[in-house]
């Protein structure tokens, strides 16, 4: 068992100016499970293969343990890795394919052989251990290529999109079976996806990033509660969270028809800069439809944002309103969580009011979170 | 609409199958006619003898050594040119290998695939002029120049390489690898690219050094394209008429000194042509006919292996 440490690690790509990964810097506990996470071309995956040694590091320094591995080769660093096409070889049986490592380590064949059995129990792969790679299914193939890297007890597991050629049930199955495992096993665990569900569902913390820069390292629960800037805002969550930029008014920011409460001080540091707007976020469950004895700026109309519905999706145990309203002059589109079995119909106009303390205000020029 | 098929597919056949049978397999059935009878080549009186010139040829010792020889080629040309070709080709796509960075080829593996290819776009008869130079008997060989150049050699009496019966048949062969390692080297290179490069990744994390990537992991996977390139130069060790004919001694398609580079084909055109046995030279077409058969059947039998997916 290991920490891990990126410290400002870069990686340029010859040819390119923009460093792929920018001066990366996380600190990974002992058995923790950190899960990148960002849109495609992020570099969430030169950062792990950054860690597992298969590509350069440019600057700056990685870390397991103690060890600086900045330069050392894959194979010493004693990390193993889990690949999206699971990258079985495919003329070795499933038993061969994972006592791999242990035979090339010149691990004695009885060794390898309970070992291996001892990983396929775990994996529910036993009756599989004969078979070549090709008579498998997916999920199969996934638990081998997981099987591979347990055997061989390494003191980090990185995982680069294990999940992503499964079908969306067994993905989900085995996004718990893995969770689990890691939980099981204790070992540090790097993991790499695009899909933010996975990100928030099975990592201890969430790392996310954009354009190569690290945006937010915390707890799935704080990134989806204090999102630290606009990006992360809007990456987190699904539906993603509703941003409407509206300007500042004395006392707070004016959203449709209410007040939404921001640091005096935050709001001030941003008109200094020269903001006229910022903009507020609001998660699509945090809206609340207003029926007449919510607080109202103005008595005539009601309370909140009038919403008109273009589409309802209906999820069963509730239901999303795409709508657009008219927010400070202009079109918006925003997404409002309903109750399931309220759901209104298209064409409707609902008053929404932003439930009070789930709103999240950030600066629109610079992105940065500016309410608590 | 199912009966309506076959007469068009028929149709479609008839014309390619007619001149198959006509153009292919006509003259191999010609051939095991005429290899039954006195045939001299410039007539058409010949005369049925049974089986007697197979028979001659089992006791005929020119014969049995040209077979030796076909046998050797036959042994190392597949062998050498195929662990060349693959070593290159590893060297080339997966075989560079610093402290980190993955798995990349050695530095300028673009410029030495090209320069690899090069012997493959000559042809034999240039072939055959390259290596009269290179192999010259004096030192204005290039070999032999160079030996003598760095003293392992003496000038009054350097190696005749294409005249000393020991060493004649070698120099043929390492013509024809030198040629031939270019083009396996590319088959390889296609064969391994098709290979996912996250399996020599994995290879790599698993620990594996460059030797036993090559071993366990880069030839199983090529085991197709090797089994391939195998029936190739089976073929070719069958043949190497051209060389032997150009570049040594001997009267009529050379095969000298003293039948020590003597192959199958220049054999059977020596009987063919020059001593007037065509008959018998058909008996010889005959066997190496088989030879070439069971040879090829042999090698796509024994290399058979599960196809591998990826």
């Amino acid at each position: 068992m290991a920490t891990v440490t990126f410290d400002k690690a870069t990686r340029v790509y010859p040819g390119s100016d923009r460093p792929a990964v920018d001066q990366l810097e996380i600190d990974i506990a002992d058995g923790e499970f950190l899960v990148l996470v960002g849109p495609s071309g992020c570099g969430k995956s030169t950062s792990l293969r950054m860690l597992a040694g298969l590509e350069d590091v440019n600057d700056g320094a990685i870390r397991i343990g103690d060890r600086d591995v900045t330069h050392l080769p894959p194979k010493d660093r004693d990390i193993a890795m889990v690949f999206q096409n699971y990258a079985l070889y495919p003329h070795m049986t499933v038993a061969d394919n994972m006592g791999f490592a242990l035979k090339i380590a010149g691990v004695n064949k009885a060794e390898i052989r309970t070992r291996v059995e001892e990983a396929a129990k775990i994996l529910d792969l036993t009756e599989f251990l004969g078979r070549k790679p090709k008579a498998l299914s997916g999920g199969q193939r996934q638990r081998v290529a997981m099987g591979r890297a347990i055997v061989r007890e390494p003191q980090v597991f990185l995982m680069d999109e294990p999940l992503s050629n499964l079908d969306a049930k067994l993905r989900v199955q085995t996004r718990t079976q893995i969770a689990g495992l890691q939980r099981r096993l204790g070992t540090t665990t790097v993991y790499v996806t695009h899909d933010q569900v996975e990100a928030m569902t099975m990592g201890d913390r969430v790392a996310v990033l954009k354009d190569g820069l690290l945006q937010q390292v915390d707890s799935p629960r704080n990134m989806y509660d204090r999102p630290a800037n606009l990006f992360v805002a809007g990456f987190i969550g699904s539906p993603a969270m509703n941003l409407v930029e509206v300007p500042v008014t004395d006392g707070g920011v004016k959203f449709g028809n209410s007040i939404v409460p921001v640091n005096r001080e935050a709001v001030a540091a941003a008109v200094e800069k020269g903001d006229r707007t910022v903009t507020v976020g609001v998660r699509p469950e945090h809206f609340d439809i207003a029926d007449g004895e919510a607080k109202s700026l103005s008595k005539d109309e009601p309370a909140g944002i009038a919403v008109t519905v273009n589409v309802v999706e209906e999820l069963g145990a509730d239901g999303y309103v795409y709508g657009t309203a008219e927010v400070s002059g202009e079109q918006k589109d925003i997404v409002v969580r309903v109750g399931g079995r309220s759901v209104p119909l298209k064409g409707d106009v609902l008053h929404v009011v932003p439930r009070a303390g789930e709103t999240h205000v950030f600066s629109t020029s610079t992105g940065e979170r500016l309410s608590d | 609409m199912r009966h309506r098929k076959y007469p068009f597919i028929v149709g479609f056949l008839f014309v390619p199958v007619v001149l198959y049978t006509v153009l292919m397999v006509w003259p191999y059935i010609q051939t095991f006619g005429y290899s039954l009878t006195d045939w001299s080549g410039e007539s058409q009186t010949m005369h049925f003898v049974g089986l007697k010139n197979y028979t001659t040829l089992f006791g005929d010792t020119v014969f049995r050594e040209a077979l030796l020889h076909n046998v050797l080629l036959l042994v190392f040309l597949p062998v050498i040119t195929i662990l060349l070709a693959l070593f290159f080709a590893f060297m080339l796509n997966v075989g560079g290998r610093g402290t980190t960075g993955g798995v990349q080829g050695v530095r300028g593996s673009g410029f030495y695939r090209v320069v690899f290819f090069f012997p493959q776009v000559l042809s034999v008869a240039i072939l055959a002029v390259l290596f009269e130079a290179v192999y010259r008997s004096d030192s204005g060989g290039l070999l032999n120049g160079i030996l003598v150049k760095i003293g392992l050699e003496n000038p009054q009496n350097p190696i005749e390489w294409l005249n000393d019966p020991g060493t004649v048949l070698w120099c043929l062969l390492a013509i024809v690898v030198w040629q031939g390692v270019g083009f396996y080297l590319v088959l390889f290179s296609a064969a391994m690219q098709s290979i996912p490069r996250e399996v020599f990744e994995a290879a790599l994390l698993d620990g594996a050094g460059r030797g036993q990537t090559f071993f366990r992991v880069t030839m199983p996977l090529l085991w197709d394209s090797v089994q391939t390139a195998w029936v190739y130069l089976a073929i070719a060790a069958m043949d190497f008429f051209a060389l032997v004919s150009t570049l040594t001694p001997g009267t009529a398609y050379g095969g000298g000194p003293d039948y020590h580079s003597e192959v199958l084909s220049t054999y059977l055109m020596r009987n063919f042509l020059f001593y007037g046995k065509s008959g018998y030279a058909c008996a010889m077409g005959v066997v190496i006919l088989l030879i070439t058969l069971v040879v090829s059947v042999f090698a796509l039998r024994v290399t058979r292996r599960e196809r591998i997916e990826f």
